[in-house]
């Protein structure tokens, strides 16, 4: 398992965290919008797909994927939401603007994928 | 991709980046039935009975066309009574019967009547 | 009463006459009040949760943000821990959050200008700032901020210079944000009621700066 603080504290309570209670980013990790096009309902917009940001915070608490809460399950594997920065002159080709405006949004753990820096 | 895909692909509300006019600053003072509806959506959600997730759903579901000529509340309304057809704890029946007995009390041309029975 | 015709998002801009409390319903309203009824008459409603959700409603309005940035700005304290966790703030400060949502506290500084927008729907610091205004819930706004957050900022007013980050947030999710603006020059003499007054709606969502009381009346 991978060294973080909060880790640390559950060694000091002797207690094992379940896994899902682990975020699997953390802050400064390099990840790429999921590409996947969910039928009937999503919330990572199009203009993201396949984007690749940069892990700004993590959110807590964990909560239920909102995709599959559209469909009424309420209850269920709470995971971490993560708010990624994007600059936006890597989402839009022809952004003229600053360079240094970006995007933050968040989004789901299931819809993020690791990629190196 | 063929060309129906995008329908199915991109949802009527995934507007972000789309080319759009120039921002009219337009608010309106929410008609009170637009408030009750605010209301019944968070009181809905209080109860899980349709969650706020489900709303959003329920409101792309009624498809381009609805989306962009109803208003937001419009939708919202439309969208609950579908999503509770859906889970059983109403009938189409029913609502239609309904509605015809709140509007006949509108004919009685009692303005009072506008006013919430309860709740 | 003069109701301005309700804004949706077609092209015409007439949409509906107004609706007075003596004229017919419209089909929606009636609807909208079959549902209720109905769900009572199920007992999965009680009678007056609507009424007391509205009461709820009508409680959250702008001034309730505009508290809070006027305590952060004479607070560091307290502007530390609502940056830290933006709803146990504010609940610390008495605004109970009645949803899931959580909320963070956006600070502009003199490197970043932050704008919220909600691209896909209308997601909005409700419990703050009460309802959001017609145009956020339209397509210009949530098409154009996220591609083009300077063209939007000037249809304000705004400008923002080229050196300075602006940051657009997009809500998708539980998190609501609310954009803390900087405080104008020459407040260091106001009270905290006075600071409070000189926020608007507009600046918590990033649109606009908050002016300082000689800017009030600027053209």
């Amino acid at each position: 398992m991978r060294p973080d603080s909060t880790e640390s504290q559950a060694s000091a309570a002797n207690v094992v965290f379940a896994e899902r209670e682990i975020p699997i980013f953390r802050v400064g990790d390099v990840v790429r919008v999921a590409e996947r096009s969910p039928v009937g309902h999503y919330r990572v917009p199009t203009y993201l797909r396949g984007k690749t940001g940069v892990v700004e915070a993590v959110i807590e608490p964990p909560g239920v994927d909102n995709e599959d809460e559209s469909f009424g399950r309420n209850a269920g594997i709470k995971l971490h939401y993560y708010r990624v920065s994007f600059p936006m002159t890597r989402l839009w080709e022809n952004y003229k603007d600053s360079p240094s405006d970006a995007l933050h949004i968040e989004v789901f753990e299931t819809g993020l994928l690791k990629e190196k820096p | 991709m063929t060309a129906t895909e995008q329908h199915v692909k991109r949802l009527p509300n995934d507007i972000g980046g789309l080319p759009a006019a120039p921002i009219q600053q337009v608010e309106h003072p929410l008609e009170p039935w637009e408030k009750r509806c605010h209301a019944l959506a968070d009181v809905l959600d209080y109860h899980k009975i349709i969650n706020t997730e489900e709303k959003r759903r329920g409101v792309e579901a009624l498809g381009a066309e609805m989306v962009n000529s109803l208003s937001y509340y419009e939708r919202w309304i439309v969208a609950f009574a579908n999503i509770l057809f859906q889970k059983g704890i109403l009938v189409p029946g029913e609502l239609a019967l309904k509605m015809e007995e709140v509007e006949a009390r509108f004919h009685d041309s009692d303005p009072g009547a506008a006013a919430p029975r309860d709740s | 009463m003069n109701n301005e015709a309700a804004a949706h998002d077609g092209d015409h801009s007439h949409s509906h006459a107004p609706v007075q409390q003596e004229e017919h319903p419209t089909y929606y309203e009636i609807m909208e009040i079959a549902v209720r009824e109905l769900l009572v008459d199920k007992k999965l409603l009680g009678p007056g949760e609507i009424r007391r959700q509205i009461e709820v409603l009508d409680s959250r309005t702008p001034a309730l943000g505009a508290k809070v940035v006027a305590r952060a700005w004479v607070d560091p304290a307290f502007k530390a821990r609502l940056l830290e966790n933006g709803r146990k703030s504010c609940e610390e400060f008495g605004i109970s959050f009645y949803d899931d949502t959580q909320l963070i506290v956006l600070e502009n500084t003199e490197k970043i200008h932050n704008v919220i927008v909600c691209t896909l729907c209308s997601c909005y610091p409700r419990v703050l700032l009460g309802l959001p205004p017609d145009w956020y819930k339209l397509k210009p706004y949530r098409a154009r901020t996220v591609s083009e957050p300077r063209a939007v900022l000037a249809e304000f007013g705004t400008v923002i210079p080229d050196d300075v980050e602006v940051r657009v947030s997009d809500s998708t999710a539980m998190v609501r944000y609310l954009v803390l603006p900087r405080r104008p020059p020459g407040t260091e003499a106001l009270t905290e009621d006075e600071l409070a007054a000189l926020v608007t709606r507009d600046a918590m969502i990033g649109v606009i700066t908050v002016n300082g009381p000689d800017e009030k009346e600027a053209p």
